[in-house]
């Protein structure tokens, strides 16, 4: 059923609409989010592998240089896609039933940022059109600051303004680098830039070309978080509710597979590419880890390790082949789950303590320990321990640096892994084994059985994968191998 | 012809993001820094107007009875004028997002000068701390 393509982003994107009209209907805004909620994750694994073309514009060939031209905004769907729209699906049907269980007034506006967020976050992962992904970049960014500014943590707006301000300096460079590459090629269609490039239409070496690749990676550099925006994007999820901090990190690692999968389509025949990428995401993996290590704030250090991980994403992408793209893949899928559940395991802990400094915490497995243990999966998986799915994600990245003849990048990630374990073991330590301060008071004693719920089930997607890796591996490779030149 | 009007409009784009980059990284007051935002989104925007320019062109509308090929080799090509209409719709609402902040902030703080909200907003940390 390829009429379910469009559906993946007009579904939540009316209920948002819809969410934010009837506001001041407290059941009915309740009964439509979850309703909604559930059905995200069920439309993509409904619908078939295909092409949508909106208003029903098909491909026109032109007669005279026999190239096909896509005149409309084309959605692709694939296994890709839909995994992972079905993964952010699934995260926010858990994320929205947290948030309806904790509050007994919902607050429509909020209900219409998360929706909106998904709908943003899906179009840009199916899109095949560098505007639209522009378009739904910023509209991205705009629900992601809502988020953070809706939330009753100090200072959330300062930090909304200035993930906004810089927000608003990438994402006109990023115009400029889609007006550079229009002005080349005369299309926004991503498989038409592509064909014209590979048909040899296109001076590849030309500055204009560089330049937009220039501007277009700066805008990627924002919405991925990566150096020199890696401290605004830790400093946002710290802000955020603990929930809606576990939906950003996925809005973040979608749109960074999505805009650098677009440009490895446009510029992996130039070789400056991957050498930008990997040099970038290593610098991520470096600073994230070691400004977790000095971290007191639990959500701040997650923040910086996710920031980590996504260098991981990264590396495997800038390596640039078939096995390292899938690795990848299989990568930012695992940092969605794995960052998601320990989001959502300290926000549990925030909850019971209302402490965010690990220094004040202590001795809390007495009182909570199905959430110290599955937060302890969450670490170790985040960590590469076997037989978590980041395991096999990062054997794979590894096994791809070797044979792509970069040992030192392979040691380089098995290095931060180990740094990785270290940070969460240090922190795990002094949260939930050291000895109670006296001063520490648990205000709470059960925390909410919609967060213990939500974690359970990230927690088996966790040990699914990592038993099972091939279900996603497989069918990665094989879209993967569609991409390369 | 043609090269001057859009050698212009280039120009007049990268002077609008140059002025902008700088309002927006150096400039201490937050409306200015705002304002500066606006310079580059709108030589963003100018830049890719500038694309669909062609000396002599007609507006890309076809009459009937209009010829279709005189029509495709004279008339300015439209689809940068779509995507930059899409872009000052996003560009408005940013900037509406961004005001609506700084108005929160500014009751806040009781200034404008993002070194003095700074300035207090690390003062506070170190207390709670």
């Amino acid at each position: 059923m390829n009429e379910l393509i469009p559906l993946m982003v007009i579904v939540p994107m009316m209920a948002a609409l819809l969410l934010s009209a009837f506001s001041k209907f407290n059941k009915v805004i309740k009964c439509l989010a979850l309703v909604v909620g559930i059905c995200l994750p069920i439309i993509p694994l409904a619908s078939n592998y295909g092409l949508h073309f909106f208003g029903g514009y098909q491909p026109i060939m032109d007669n005279v240089t026999n190239v096909i031209y896509h005149p409309a905004i084309t959605y692709s769907f694939d296994f890709m896609q839909q995994i992972f729209i079905a993964m952010i699906g699934l995260l926010t049907f858990l994320v929205i039933f947290i948030y309806l269980t904790k509050y007994k007034k919902a607050s429509g506006s909020y209900l219409f940022l998360l929706f909106m967020g998904t709908a943003a976050v899906t179009a840009l992962i199916l899109t095949d059109d560098i505007f639209h992904m522009f378009v739904f970049f910023e509209i991205l960014a705009l629900a992601q600051v809502g988020i953070v500014a809706a939330s009753s943590i100090d200072y959330s707006y300062e930090m909304a303004l200035k993930y906004m301000i810089l927000g608003a300096i990438g994402s006109p460079m990023m115009l400029l680098g889609i007006g550079f590459l229009l002005a080349m090629t005369g299309t926004v269609n991503v498989t038409d830039i592509v064909s014209i490039i590979r048909g040899g239409l296109l001076d590849v070496t030309s500055p204009v070309f560089l330049l937009s690749l220039g501007l277009i990676f700066f805008g990627w550099l924002y919405a991925s978080g990566l150096p020199p925006f890696h401290t605004i994007k830790s400093g946002i999820y710290s802000k955020a509710e603990p929930h809606g901090a576990a939906l950003l990190q996925s809005f973040t690692v979608i749109s960074m597979i999505s805009i650098v999968l677009i440009m490895f389509r446009i510029y992996s025949t130039l070789p400056i590419f991957e050498v930008l990428v990997v040099f970038f995401s290593v610098v991520a993996m470096i600073l994230g880890v070691s400004m977790a290590l000095t971290q007191t704030d639990f959500r701040r250090m997650i923040g910086f390790l996710a920031v980590g991980e996504l260098g991981f994403i990264g590396l495997g992408i800038g390596l640039g082949t078939q096995y390292a793209l899938t690795a990848g893949l299989f990568q930012a899928l695992n940092e969605i789950v794995i960052t998601a559940l320990l989001f959502i395991g300290f926000g549990a802990i925030v909850h019971a303590t209302n402490e965010v400094d690990t220094r004040k915490l202590g001795g809390l497995l007495a009182y909570h320990p199905k959430v110290g243990i599955m937060l302890l999966a969450g670490g170790l998986a985040m960590a590469g321990v076997p037989p978590l799915s980041g395991f096999q994600s990062k054997l794979m990245l590894v096994q791809a640096s070797l044979s792509c003849g970069y040992p030192e990048l392979s040691i380089l990630a098995i290095m931060v892994s180990i740094a990785t374990f270290v940070v969460f073991v240090k922190t795990f330590y002094s949260m939930f084994l050291s000895p109670k301060p006296h001063d520490l008071e648990v205000v709470d004693n059960e925390v909410p059985k919609a967060m213990v719920f939500a974690m359970a089930v990230l927690l088996i997607v966790i040990i699914a994968l990592g038993i099972f890796p091939d279900v996603v591996t497989s069918g990665n490779t094989n879209y993967v191998g569609g991409l390369l030149p | 012809m043609m090269a001057e009007t859009q050698l212009a409009i280039l120009f007049t784009s990268i002077a609008l993001v140059v002025i902008g980059l700088y309002a927006a990284i150096f400039v201490d007051n937050i409306i200015k820094k705002i304002i500066g935002i606006s310079f580059i989104e709108e030589g963003a925007n100018l830049f890719i107007v500038g694309i669909g320019y062609k000396a002599g062109g007609i507006v890309p509308i076809l009459m009937p009875n209009m010829n279709t090929t005189w029509f495709a080799s004279n008339a300015s090509y439209p689809l940068p004028y779509g995507l930059v209409l899409t872009s000052i719709v996003i560009g408005a609402s940013t900037l509406a997002v961004m005001l609506s902040l700084v108005m929160v902030l500014y009751k806040k703080y009781g200034t404008l000068s993002t070194k003095e909200m700074l300035a207090d907003t690390s003062k506070q940390e170190e207390y709670n701390e």
